[in-house]
């Protein structure tokens, strides 16, 4: 049943993705600047000789020229957008417009394990700390420590991350001198200042859920009847609430993934790890239209599959919502 | 159903008078609002007017903020900045919701077929990289305060128009509004009679998270140059100016900071303060 | 509460255990780490343009020529020497016969005509071709007018005389010998693996160092080419870092990760001149300001020059704190033709009387001053500066903004864009200036060879560099004859002159600095000598750590 559900969600994730990489297509076009245009300015033969080279000297959606001249299938086929599509339904991106030499599934490839790996440690790091933190002030509700906890998970999400990403190298890497305040080589060391940059916003975001689910939880019949029987405090937060207040924090595990990497680039800039987010906007900045479209389908499907899993998870958690 | 409104907003605020950080945010923000709109009045300094000589100068009894590389007061320039931040903040956060509401509205109530095609574009706009999409515009529209904000409210309406499209949904199944139906109300008055004062409630909640949201957005953009043009500035540009300058010019990043710091805590305390205030049991809506 | 309070316990332990076994990366007196600061687009010769590519590019390979730093002048490397012909259109190029590459083989003219003639290959879509273009036959070979390679005057005459035929003769054509694009290729290579042939495991080269390790966006290893026919290399690994925040480098730096950082963050060079580190010199460049020529109220030259004589470029470069070299003239100092005395220098008096000139009259407005038309009564508009979103450009235009504003009482916006719409809307103000929203941009150029003509030729009024929309048949004139006018003195002349019209006469641009590059490193680090072309010469550096690293 499940199995099937899934099936179908994917099934209409088709239709969704091409009408994504649709927009993203025109819109790339729309842009002012083309991926050739620098400050030293081409002969407008070179250019037409690159242009060639890259699909650009067609037009862009159809080719009137084709249709005066009866050709009508060409009037679609001729153009930058049917080659483009025929690329991308082969599998292949073709080559970036700015590393010329190097195609955008190798980019993608070599890139995105690294984002990946960054993004898993920030959402690890989110739950050992969110979790405890939602716990200790839905636990000790309205009182300093439930405010001061709060407080602290809340910090997390009002600082813009380059912010967040400066105070942790003036004090960790200047100041004291303890991590490296850059790079991404083996050594554990090198991923401490980027995961806790990025896991904090996480950390507000459970914190705060984990703190509603136990508050919920508190209150529900079967806890005050535990508790009116008198069941120590400690087994009773461990076994009972807190095991059922998980749930609706587990189940954001997906997205929370995926928003966490597809949202690291201002992490992977200042920190110089050689990720997937970067090129995000440098390609938006080069014009590198290829690496655009790659990057693009490459979170899409992240967050198509996240949102699958939220649903899923849902249901497998609460058996009363049904999946349709 | 709307006479007990009254009291319900009552009950509201008294519960959240009690709750000592979310007045006091509320407090805080009030100021902010103030200031930003006598930056005239209150700035010492002029925004814009360059002194080569006193530049780079850290805070003295002149500059309270000191002053930038071009000489000019730190502190007015974070008082003007005020403004760009919090008009962006408001202006997205109240045109996406409209947008996103009225959408969602419409899409529940309406439901049905049109409610279905209207969820997959809904479904489209949720696979776009918000990030990607934000470029884009901001590329496209140009980098004025209209431009930000159009970028910033197309890719925030989304999650609204789900919040509120699920809101309009349970309540149109509630016996009140059935039965407004059955005594041959109109539509129109339903909505705005019956529906709209119930999701209130959590369309200020939304709007309180919205507000900051946008101008951590608004700074993030700064941050990879397509932020506010110069020689207006936002809090989130002065702050990225002084990124490039941390280590020897703490003070040009620490004051822009701290003002994005406590406003949008404020507004992340109020919003919570409000949500335990409005709606215990609402726990969506999370920024 | 107990438990949660263990799982933070927890949480720290784990945290801190880990922090206890760092290890540190190991400096010694063999390895260098150097920024390179972005990834290189490609280190296929061919297909590059940026700085980043040659300075990797002129590590792993070596060309027919090089300079001798810093007298820009041309000496053997690979030809051990050359010939020009009488009437200075063919150049002979003799080549040494013990130069190998990486796998063994010998370096033959053959390479040299293979990336030559791959260079001008319309199929290459090399987007640097046109340095060729003054070779015979080469500018209708890349436009595919002509199919037949044997029309080309490039030709290997046997395996160690190359050989380059001219159209016409052209003053700078030595230096295209030196140009990092024409470096010798493997055809073999590079028909095997295609695209790839330039990934470490492929790649050959003939230079000081081989490439042989490259992960992407992050690091290249270049490691000593223990065959070289040259002086060996005096490290035996170089780390070239692609750290592209500015601000991150400069930690990593101060930090003991990187040994060697260029381009400093714009604020903190004030400071950070004080280090003894800190080292800057001024390189071929210059930093100027485009009018639009051909809309009101820049049209009139006398507006032009009243704008030009209002800005005291020394404050500009007093703000920038790096090094710059305040200049009014557009060719940069240490190339034949520069002429500090040429250009309009900061003079208020003057700029007010050609105000006047120009027809406008200074009026007392509700207490404020402003131009007004002596014939139509209207105000001088205001004009809008333009520039792409960075923050030392942002520094430059918000200080004329303020210099116009001070001394000559013109109101200006400024307006700043995203690098490609700036460049789109660059190239079509030139179409059609009434249509963009700007009257004046900035613009850098740095050199691709040291020759006056590099910087001249921009502004002719056929060159797809002009954005100014301005056109001088005078000037175009003199340029194509100094072109080709082979003795200096008489070249310099001629530059004088044109310069005057572009500068003085016409004021179409108003050159505001030549570049300084900044860098850092220590002590330790020797052998690095800054030049004028901005060239990292990585075979020449060792170091000398003073305390073994932990």
């Amino acid at each position: 049943m499940t199995l099937v559900y899934i099936l179908k969600r994917l099934a209409i994730s088709i239709p969704v993705l091409w009408l994504l990489v649709t927009l993203t297509f025109l819109f790339l076009r729309i842009v002012p600047g083309g991926p050739f245009d620098q400050d030293k300015a081409l002969p407008p033969h070179i250019k037409a000789n690159l242009e060639k080279e890259f699909d650009l000297d067609k037009p862009v959606v159809w080719n009137t020229k084709k249709w005066s001249e009866g050709h009508y299938i060409q009037f679609f086929t001729e153009t930058q957008y049917f080659y483009a599509m025929k690329k991308l339904v082969h599998g292949d991106l073709g080559p970036s417009f700015k590393y010329r030499t190097r195609r955008v599934t190798d980019i993608i490839l070599e890139s995105l394990p690294v984002s990946i790996e960054l993004g898993l440690y920030a959402v690890l790091f989110a739950f050992l700390l969110g979790i405890p933190l939602g716990i200790l002030s839905a636990h000790r509700h309205n009182t300093w420590i439930d405010h001061t906890s709060m407080f602290f998970a809340i910090s997390g999400v009002t600082l813009p991350s380059f912010l967040i990403a400066v105070i942790l190298i003036y004090f960790f890497s200047i100041q004291w001198g303890m991590l490296p305040a850059g790079l991404w080589d083996s050594g554990f060391e090198y991923k401490v200042l980027p995961v806790v940059a990025l896991g904090i916003r996480p950390v507000a975001i459970i914190a705060r859920l984990m703190r509603a689910s136990v508050l919920d939880v508190i209150q529900a019949d079967y806890i005050r009847t535990a508790r009116a029987k008198g069941l120590a405090e400690f087994p009773l937060m461990m076994k009972h609430v807190v095991k059922n207040s998980l749930i609706p924090v587990i189940t954001i595990a997906g997205p929370l993934v995926a928003a966490v990497i597809t949202g690291s680039f201002v992490i992977e800039h200042v920190f110089a790890i050689p990720g997937m987010a970067k090129h995000f906007i440098q390609a938006v900045t080069n014009r590198d239209y290829t690496l655009v479209m790659g990057v693009t389908i490459v979170y899409a499907v992240f967050l198509i599959v996240a949102n699958i899993t939220v649903d899923v998870m849902y249901s497998v958690v609460d058996p009363r919502i049904k999946l349709s | 159903m709307t006479q007990s409104g009254t009291s319900l907003w009552q009950d509201a605020w008294k519960r959240l008078s009690k709750n000592k950080p979310a007045m006091v945010s509320l407090g805080f923000i009030v100021f902010i609002i103030l200031v930003a709109v006598l930056a005239d009045v209150l700035s010492p300094y002029s925004y814009e007017t360059q002194n080569t000589v006193e530049r780079l100068m850290t805070p003295n009894s002149k500059y309270w903020m000191g002053s930038d590389q071009l000489g000019r007061d730190l502190l007015s320039r974070v008082i003007y900045g005020s403004r760009i931040s919090i008009a962006v903040g408001m202006i997205v956060a109240i045109c996406a919701l409209i947008s996103g509401g009225i959408y969602g509205a419409v899409s529940g109530y309406v439901g049905g077929k049109i409610d279905n095609a209207m969820m997959r574009i809904v479904d489209v706009m949720y696979t776009f990289p918000s990030l990607l999409l934000v470029i884009l515009l901001t590329v496209l529209f140009g980098r004025g305060l209209f431009g930000i904000c159009v970028a910033l409210t197309i890719v925030s309406w989304v999650s609204i128009s789900r919040l509120v499209r699920g809101q309009v949904l349970q309540l149109k199944e509630m016996q009140f509004v059935e039965a407004a139906h059955a005594i041959g109300v109109r539509n129109w008055a339903i909505i705005f009679k019956h529906i709209l004062p119930n999701i209130l409630g959590p369309i200020i909640i939304i709007l309180t998270f919205e507000i900051p949201s946008a101008i951590l957005t608004e700074s993030f953009l700064s941050f990879i140059g397509l932020g506010i043009r110069p020689p207006l500035s936002s809090w989130g540009s002065l702050a990225n100016d002084g990124f490039q300058a941390f280590k020897s010019y703490p003070h040009l990043i620490v004051f822009p900071g701290l003002a994005i710091f406590f406003t949008v805590l404020a507004f992340n305390l109020l919003g919570d303060g409000l949500r335990d205030a409005l709606d215990p049991k609402l726990k969506n809506v999370s920024p | 509460m107990k438990k949660s309070l263990y799982f933070i316990l927890c949480f720290g332990l784990v945290f801190s255990t880990f922090l206890g076994c760092t290890k540190k990366h190991k400096l010694d007196n063999e390895t260098l780490v150097f920024n390179l600061e972005t990834e290189p687009p490609t280190v296929d010769p061919t297909k590059t343009t940026d700085t980043t590519s040659s300075l990797v590019i002129e590590n792993l390979f070596d060309g027919l020529l090089d300079y001798d730093l810093p007298n820009l002048t041309v000496v053997p490397k690979v030809a051990k020497s050359w010939d020009i012909s009488k009437n200075a259109l063919v150049y002979t190029f003799h080549l040494r016969d013990d130069v190998t590459w990486t796998d063994g083989k010998k370096v033959t003219a053959y390479d040299f005509e293979y990336s030559w003639k791959r260079m001008i290959d319309p199929k290459t879509a090399a987007e640097y071709a046109y340095f060729l273009f003054d070779v015979k036959g080469a500018k209708d070979f890349n436009q595919g007018k002509l199919k037949d390679e044997k029309q080309l005057g490039i030709q290997a005459l046997n395996d160690t005389t190359f050989q380059v035929t001219l159209a016409q003769p052209v003053a700078y054509f030595i230096h295209v010998a030196t140009f990092p694009g024409l470096m010798p290729l493997r055809r073999d290579v590079i028909e095997k693996h295609g695209d790839k042939w330039i990934e470490p495991q492929n790649i050959v080269t003939n230079g000081p160092f081989i490439l042989t390790k490259w992960k992407h966006d992050y690091e290249m290893i270049l490691t000593r080419n223990e065959n070289y026919f040259g002086p060996k290399a005096k490290l035996k690994t170089i780390r070239c870092l692609m750290v592209t925040e500015q601000s991150t480098a400069l930690s990593l730096y101060q930090t003991k990760k990187l040994d060697i950082i260029r381009n400093l963050p714009a604020l903190e060079i004030p400071k950070l001149k004080t280090s003894a580190d800190y080292r800057s010199g001024n390189f071929l460049g210059s930093y100027y300001i485009g009018f639009l020529t051909t809309k009101y109220p820049l049209d009139n030259k006398y507006v032009r020059r009243a704008i030009t004589a209002a800005i005291d470029r020394n404050q500009i470069t007093d703000l920038l704190e790096k090094g710059d070299l305040a200049t009014t003239s557009i060719i940069p100092k240490g190339l034949l033709g520069y002429n500090e005395k040429i250009g309009i220098p900061y003079n208020v008096e003057e700029a007010v009387s050609w105000m006047k000139k120009a027809g406008y009259k200074l009026q007392d407005v509700e207490g404020e001053k402003q131009w007004v038309d002596t014939e139509t009564k209207k105000p001088f508009p205001t004009i809008t500066v333009t520039f792409n979103t960075n923050e030392a450009h942002k520094t430059v235009i918000e200080n004329l903004q303020q210099q116009w504003k001070k001394n000559l009482y013109i109101p200006v916006e400024i307006n700043n864009q995203e690098w490609k719409v700036y460049i789109d809307s660059l190239h079509s103000a030139r179409k059609t200036p009434d249509r963009v929203g700007f009257h004046i941009f900035r613009l850098g150029w740095v050199a691709d060879y040291p020759d006056p003509d590099n910087f001249m030729s921009l502004f002719t009024s056929y060159s797809d560099n002009n954005n100014t929309g301005w056109a001088n048949p005078k000037f175009d004139a003199l340029v194509e004859k100094a072109k080709v006018v082979l003795d200096p003195k008489k070249r310099a002349k001629l530059y004088d002159q044109a310069q005057k019209i572009l500068l003085e006469e016409d004021a179409a641009i108003l050159p505001i600095y030549i570049y300084a590059h900044q860098s850092m490193w220590r002590d330790e680090v020797q052998g690095i000598a800054l030049n004028p072309l901005d060239s990292w010469k990585l075979d020449e550096i060792w170091v000398q750590r003073k305390t073994a690293q932990k």
